[in-house]
């Protein structure tokens, strides 16, 4: 399991990443990270909550209510075009970072 | 469906008041979106429920830890302040208890009244190190945790 901590300045980035994919709904946000990491990293639900307010009193994303193609009402969120320019500058910084840290713990 | 508004009112029940409302409602829309889905998937509206509340987390994972360490910085800040507090009643009490003893053994000094105020002004420096120690316990069990 991977420590929270060292995971957490990278969500917002994750979270802005899947929504920027497909508009997602809370529940869907989690599942697909469970999914796609096969099961090695769960995030708590109070966290993504936590963040997805977060982006959206920055103005990063936005909720509006959508129909689930069969069952109820979600809330859905979508990326705004601020949020795309944050995300661009995050993954800058994530790839700068991801060759520092190689450069310095690879051999 | 009142019993997951109730969760998350509980759970955020020591959170500032602005933006409360409006955090409590949202989560509880979330959640109940998440319960949706489970039951959609063939899971019982009983199993779903346990499931949502007990994946949710604590508010402690919702706040960031630096809230945690902000708390620890003030609980520090008062401890000291309570040393000082220390300091000065040890020093007072010490000055007052020395000025008692030197009028006693000039005017009286066939009576050793002066025992009676000494302790009466002791007590000043006795609770605020009472004070100290319940402090430093508290903050003890928060390490801990």
């Amino acid at each position: 399991m991977i420590n929270s901590d060292v995971i957490r300045g990278h969500l917002e980035s994750i979270i802005l990443k899947l929504i920027i994919e497909k508009d997602m709904y809370g529940y869907e946000i989690s599942n697909c990270i469970t999914e796609r990491t096969s099961n090695r990293f769960n995030i708590k639900e109070a966290t993504l909550y936590s963040v997805i307010g977060r982006l959206q009193k920055k103005g990063l994303i936005a909720p509006y209510m959508g129909e689930k193609s069969h069952g109820g009402k979600r809330r859905y969120y979508t990326i705004t075009p601020l949020g795309k320019a944050y995300y661009e500058q995050k993954i800058n910084e994530w790839t700068e970072l991801k060759s520092v840290i190689e450069t310095l713990l690879e051999d | 469906m009142k019993k997951i508004e109730n969760f998350v009112k509980h759970t955020f029940k020591d959170i500032p008041k602005e933006g409360k409302a409006e955090l409590i409602k949202s989560v509880t829309q979330s959640l109940l979106e998440k319960i949706d889905d489970l039951v959609e998937d063939g899971m019982t509206l009983q199993a779903a429920i346990d499931k949502t509340v007990v994946e949710f987390g604590t508010v402690e994972d919702f706040f960031d830890v630096s809230k945690k360490a902000d708390r620890k910085a003030k609980r520090q800040k008062t401890i000291n302040h309570y040393k000082n507090d220390l300091l000065f009643s040890g020093v007072g009490s010490v000055t007052v208890v020395s000025i008692l003893v030197y009028i006693n053994l000039y005017f009286s000094p066939q009576i050793l009244w002066f025992v009676i105020p000494a302790v009466a002004v002791l007590w000043w420096p006795l609770a605020i190190l009472y004070n100290l120690l319940n402090k430093r316990e508290n903050r003890k069990e928060d390490d801990n945790e």
